[in-house]
């Protein structure tokens, strides 16, 4: 799940939580305020009647009566004085159920004990609290709909706020992280924001890449001048070889020794050739203006591989059923990447082993050359790293420069932005998957 | 045939000189750019071997130089840089031909045989070989007017063979030649011989090929005088 989706609906689940909460809790809430500010009128009510006794003595009310009561005219309050003989520390507030002809009403009832004169009175101040109950239900449901109201409101400003926030990661992820080519050759533009934590996360994944392409130049700069420097004392000892070859004072023996040091010399020089063909890969020093057909460079790969075709008795069997025209390639380089496949196919194959050539069209207009051989295949744990510079899928086979024919294979494949998929079963197999994408087919 | 050869290294340059001696070129060297368009300035030379990558001045204006002073001459580019650019530009300013380093000695004599042929309608008549001739311009091997039908690749190994005549060539040399950067790397594998066994075939059903030696644990040569 995306980050702004969890936010928001995280921000959304506890808002509902936050007003639900609040709903539940209004009548309580209600309640509670209502009899507080009703206990505290009647204690007004009762400071007022107490005033009025002291001043103008409890006759006022009795008027030569026993006791005393008096209703509003809704009954909504009542006052009531009457002797008592209980103590005198009678001063409660209570919530009472009085019957007031034939209605049950919700009194909250004020009483107090005083003296007057030398009588003692019991006093008692009511007031109905049923009206506050009445409001309970719509207070609640107002409430509820004011408050999903001002959830929908701050939630569409949440959302417009926090993609404005996150805008910046969105474009550090599509900017930096998504569509980058390895070994990140183009430059990084800083992101514009004032959030802190994205302009960090910004210029240190800047400077990885930095780190990365630098490192990477340097290992391919010496690449580059290593083989180049190595080329001409390799030179120079074959040409030394090659002029004491044919002096007639060496004997066969030393001419033997000959032979193996030139073959040496050959090994070295190939390492050299397909580091510094990599190099050059990498370096991108080939142009990819060049069409060719795949019929043709497949015919062209048999004609040249013949030979070994023959000597290990394997027959290949090209399956280039339609004929695809590539463009936008590298004709040398095509050609060098099937062809060291094609030579795999054979350097790992069984005596009397075939090779099986297809192509295949999908339906995006993609096309797939898959190279399949009946040979030793390549264990599991060696997939991975079968592209790796000087692994070889057998280790005792001594043999030059082919501890980078895949690797070289690999490069050229990234070049032109192919893939390539491997399957293999040892004893039985290996299979090779190019894919061309649609804008390389003509 | 003068050959000027402009390199700086000079342990190469002793190596090249000492061959090309030894097939009958009269060789010059020069080890700075200077110094090499100094001796075109005095002498004709029908070959140049030039090195690119001079220590005192870029070798491909080194090239268009020495064009000017000696247009007639036939133009190596000798490199160790490789890079495509190079070779295009270098073929565009009139180089005959071009060498990446390290180079087979062989292959460069065989290039200059070529060019000489070309350029200068030199060895152009029929070559005898025995009982056979051979037309290296046409590509036809012929006994008594009678043409022996070889494969392109038998015919280039009987060719460079017979260029480097009375020389031994080894089955690595050999198919280094043929095959080029795809020769193959397992050299104890038989391609060479196969050929060879099929190019005897072929001609012996003509007349004598005992010309056509095997040296026992080195490779072939031909033997001719």
């Amino acid at each position: 799940m995306k980050l702004i989706s969890k936010l928001t609906l995280f921000v959304t689940l506890s808002k509902l939580v936050v007003v639900l909460l609040f709903v539940f809790a209004l009548p309580y809430l209600i309640g509670g305020i209502a009899r507080d500010y009703t206990d505290s009128y009647l204690r007004q009510q009762k400071e007022k009647v107490l005033e009025i006794v002291a001043k103008n003595g409890v006759n006022t009310y009795l008027q030569g009566k026993d006791s005393y009561g008096s209703y509003t005219m809704l009954m909504e309050e009542y006052i009531s004085l009457e002797p008592t003989e209980k103590g005198f520390n009678i001063d409660t507030i209570y919530t009472d159920e009085r019957i007031i002809e034939e209605d049950t009403l919700s009194y909250r009832v004020l009483t107090h004990a005083f003296l007057a004169g030398d009588k003692k009175y019991l006093m008692e101040v009511g007031k109905t609290i049923a009206t506050i109950d009445q409001y309970n239900r719509p207070l609640q449901k107002i409430a509820t709909y004011v408050l999903l109201g001002l959830i929908l409101f701050t939630l569409i400003i949440d959302l417009f706020y926090t993609r404005f926030l996150l805008r910046p990661l969105g474009r550090i992820i599509r900017t930096k992280i998504s569509n980058r080519k390895f070994p990140f050759n183009e430059n990084s533009v800083p992101i514009k924001t004032t959030t802190t934590d994205f302009i960090f996360l910004d210029t240190s994944l800047i400077n990885l890449m930095q780190q990365i392409h630098e490192a990477f130049e340097k290992e391919r700069e010496f690449t580059a001048n290593a083989s180049h420097e190595l080329m001409t004392p390799i030179g120079i000892l074959q040409n030394k070889i090659e002029n004491l070859m044919d002096e007639p004072e060496v004997g066969q023996m030393v001419q033997e020794r000959l032979i193996g040091m030139h073959r040496t010399l050959n090994r070295l020089k190939r390492i050299v050739h397909s580091l510094l063909l990599i190099s050059r890969i990498d370096n991108d020093q080939f142009s990819k203006n060049e069409a060719v057909s795949l019929r043709e460079l497949f015919g062209d790969i048999e004609e040249e591989i013949s030979h070994r075709l023959t000597e290990r008795e394997i027959t290949m069997q090209l399956n280039i059923s339609e004929d695809v025209v590539l463009k936008g390639i590298n004709r040398d380089l095509i050609f060098q990447m099937m062809y060291n496949l094609v030579n795999n196919a054979i350097r790992y194959n069984k005596p009397n082993g075939n090779i099986v050539i297809s192509d295949k069209i999908s339906s995006d207009g993609s096309c797939g050359i898959t190279i399949s051989d009946s040979g030793i295949g390549i264990p599991e744990e060696d997939i991975s790293t079968i592209f790796n510079r000087f692994k070889k899928a057998n280790k005792s086979e001594e043999s030059g420069g082919y501890g980078l024919g895949l690797s070289i294979v690999k490069s050229i494949a990234d070049y032109h932005g192919l893939t390539i998929e491997l399957s293999s079963e040892v004893n039985s197999g290996t299979e090779f998957i190019i894919s061309f994408p649609c804008n390389l087919i003509q | 045939m003068k050959v000027l050869l402009i390199e700086d290294e000079k342990t190469l340059a002793y190596e090249i000189e000492a061959f090309l001696k030894k097939a009958f070129y009269i060789c010059d060297m020069a080890h700075t750019a200077r110094k090499g368009l100094e001796m075109l300035g005095v002498n004709p030379y029908d070959f140049i071997l030039l090195d690119l990558g001079l220590p005192d001045l870029d070798g491909l204006k080194v090239l268009q130089e020495a064009k000017k002073l000696n247009p007639d001459a036939a133009y190596i580019i000798l490199t160790a840089r490789g890079n495509i650019e190079d070779r295009i530009i270098g073929l565009d300013l009139g180089a005959d031909d071009y060498l990446p380093k390290p180079f087979s000695l062989l292959e460069l004599q065989s290039r200059m045989q070529a060019i000489s042929r070309r350029k200068f309608n030199l060895n152009t008549q029929e070559i005898a070989l025995g009982e056979f001739s051979i037309d290296l311009q046409k590509r036809i091997v012929s006994h008594s007017k009678q043409e022996v039908e070889l494969t392109r690749k038998e015919f280039d190994l009987l060719s460079y063979l017979l260029l480097h005549k009375n020389r031994v060539l080894t089955r690595m040399q050999l198919s280094e030649h043929i095959w080029g950067s795809f020769a193959d790397d397992d050299y104890d594998s038989n391609y060479i011989d196969v050929h060879i066994k099929n190019i005897r075939k072929k001609l012996s059903s003509f007349g004598s090929v005992e010309w056509l030696e095997t040296v026992r644990g080195v490779g072939y040569k031909i033997r001719k005088h």
